[in-house]
């Protein structure tokens, strides 16, 4: 049984006892873009072999957020949508979790922290898991 | 040294719910109002873009959408080029016809969007809709339209004193427009307080603010200037049709960036336009769409929404049609049936709600603002189109 990132390569899968899931990024050794999930190709540079990938910060703030009363498939409603800016610099679209399902639980601009989930198995029993952030303070 | 290009004809299938339509009939009505709008001989039209976004996932045409749904419209033998850009295809279309003409390939070409949302099978279509965005990534995370845009008024409520109030109010104003478009999905108004009463869909946006599913199609003919003269069809060229995709790395996700092109085009900037059309799939959205285009500072656009600025008999009348919210949006169609819009208010064709120049009897400057998906936190694909008369 594995843990399998919900998008390839976007999350680091611990490897050893000791080990930590984290963001993965990528950091352009040229003019210092980051990016994430991690790409091969720098858009500002526009360059093909400057990319190198990094771990990203489990911290950012709430840029904003959306209280969705209505789920498409595979989401109960109401759930939380947001955008959080990782103390790195990328915007991360995101799932919230470990809050008050309410317009009025969040804040913009309040510190949030990665929490990663199971959210879900693939046909062979594995297990896909995905990021959320919560609300630092709830940490 | 680019030709200019004419607007010589547009025309609509009415937008709505049409169980019994496919997209061979719904693009044939549009295709022929815009033939007899032109007046000019179907023969002569030498190319045809055909605009359209879902097709393939919700009826399984996916490769050769134009070919297969223009020859019912009569065309077959003539180029037919295949456009998608989700919600943006329109634009996209017109603007590839525009520079057939421009560059003196073509003297008299179709641009054609149609969508078919409607079917008896409604997951089907709610699944075609999400792929507007990267799947393999934020379409996996509970991604909606709705929410990205109820995300973005958020940040401009904190920001500029933005309330749920002025979203209403846009609505509203909206939705009056909306009844008097014979086109329109919608032709009925509400009030302020039926808007937000409505079903909460995601705060601040209530039910009556989005736009649903639609079916319907959109055509315009464009052609050389000798070709609109000799047919009395040269009123209306297109003075800029510019075209971006988004950027998280740049200035502002290249919203203000593609206005900025357009203006610099057309030699024109955000005051010499006397009525506009923009993409509103959620009609709030209209608010921060004006504030992009550099209509109003941000923090001034709720005092004006209260002024009543932008409707039919305000300074800047916004979204005449109804917008994307009542006139209807269904995807592949939106843009081209924004162009209609502004040529008939352009010609003094719309109607009950007509709107004036700023000095002639009728607006010689529109702009259409049209874009679609989503990519990494920024829309997808970017258009802004100046007309002059």
């Amino acid at each position: 049984m594995t843990d399998i990132p919900i998008i390839p390569d976007s999350l680091h899968v611990p490897k050893s006892e000791g080990d930590n899931f984290y963001l993965l990024g990528a950091k352009c050794s040229i003019c210092s873009y980051i990016c994430f999930p991690p790409k091969l190709v720098c858009v500002k540079c526009l360059r093909n072999d400057s990319m190198k990938q990094i771990k990203l910060s489990p911290f950012g703030t709430l840029e904003t957020f959306a209280v969705m009363q209505i789920a498409p498939p595979g989401f109960t409603a109401p759930y939380i949508i947001g955008y959080v800016r990782l103390d790195d610099g990328p915007l991360v679209f995101t799932l919230l979790t470990q809050c008050e399902v309410r317009d009025d639980a969040l804040e913009i601009g309040e510190k949030m922290e990665l929490v990663i989930e199971k959210v879900g198995e693939d046909e062979n029993g594995n297990n896909i898991v995905g990021w959320k952030f919560r609300p630092a303070k709830n940490g | 040294m680019m030709r200019q290009v004419y607007i010589a004809g547009v025309g609509l299938h009415k937008f709505g719910k049409f169980l019994d339509k496919g997209l061979k009939e719904l693009t044939r009505v549009a295709v022929w109002n815009a033939i007899c709008d032109a007046s000019i001989d179907p023969k002569l039209i030498e190319a045809a873009y055909f605009a359209n976004a879902m097709a393939g996932l919700i009826t399984g045409q996916e490769g050769i959408r134009g070919q297969v749904f223009l020859r019912d419209s009569g065309f077959e033998g003539i180029p037919i080029i295949n456009v998608e850009g989700a919600c943006a295809s329109g634009i996209i279309a017109l603007r590839e016809a525009m520079i057939a003409v421009a560059s003196g390939m073509h003297d008299v070409v179709l641009a054609v969007g149609a969508e078919k949302l409607y079917l008896a099978d409604t997951a089907r279509s709610l699944q075609a809709m999400r792929t507007n965005t990267d799947v393999e990534t934020i379409g996996k995370l509970g991604f909606q339209f709705t929410g990205s845009y109820a995300m973005t008024l958020r940040k401009y409520m904190k920001e500029y004193c933005w309330t749920q109030l002025h979203f209403a109010k846009v609505t509203a104003k909206n939705k009056y427009n909306g009844s008097l478009n014979p086109y329109a999905q919608y032709q009925r108004s509400a009030t302020v307080e039926e808007i937000l009463n409505s079903q909460l869909i995601c705060w601040p946006l209530t039910l009556y603010m989005c736009s649903t599913m639609a079916d319907g199609a959109a055509a315009a003919i464009l052609s050389s200037k000798k070709v609109a003269h000799k047919h009395g069809r040269a009123q209306i060229h297109i003075s800029a049709c510019c075209l971006r995709s988004g950027e998280v790395g740049g200035e502002d996700d290249g919203q203000k960036r593609v206005a900025r092109d357009a203006y610099e085009k057309a030699g024109l900037g955000p005051e010499d336009i006397e009525v506009a059309e923009v993409h509103d799939a959620m009609a709030p959205g209209e608010m921060f769409r004006i504030e992009k285009l550099g209509f109003s500072k941000p923090d001034k656009v709720g005092k004006l929404v209260d002024e009543g600025y932008f409707a039919l008999s305000g300074k800047l009348p916004v979204n005449t049609s109804g917008g994307l919210a009542a006139r209807g949006h269904p995807v592949g169609a939106t843009g081209l049936a924004q162009i209609a819009e502004l040529v008939w208010q352009m010609r003094g064709q719309a109607g009950s709600r007509q709107v004036k120049g700023r000095s002639t009897p009728y607006p010689k400057v529109g702009l259409a603002q049209n874009s679609g998906g989503y990519v990494e936190g920024s829309p997808a694909a970017l258009t802004v189109t100046i007309l002059k008369r």
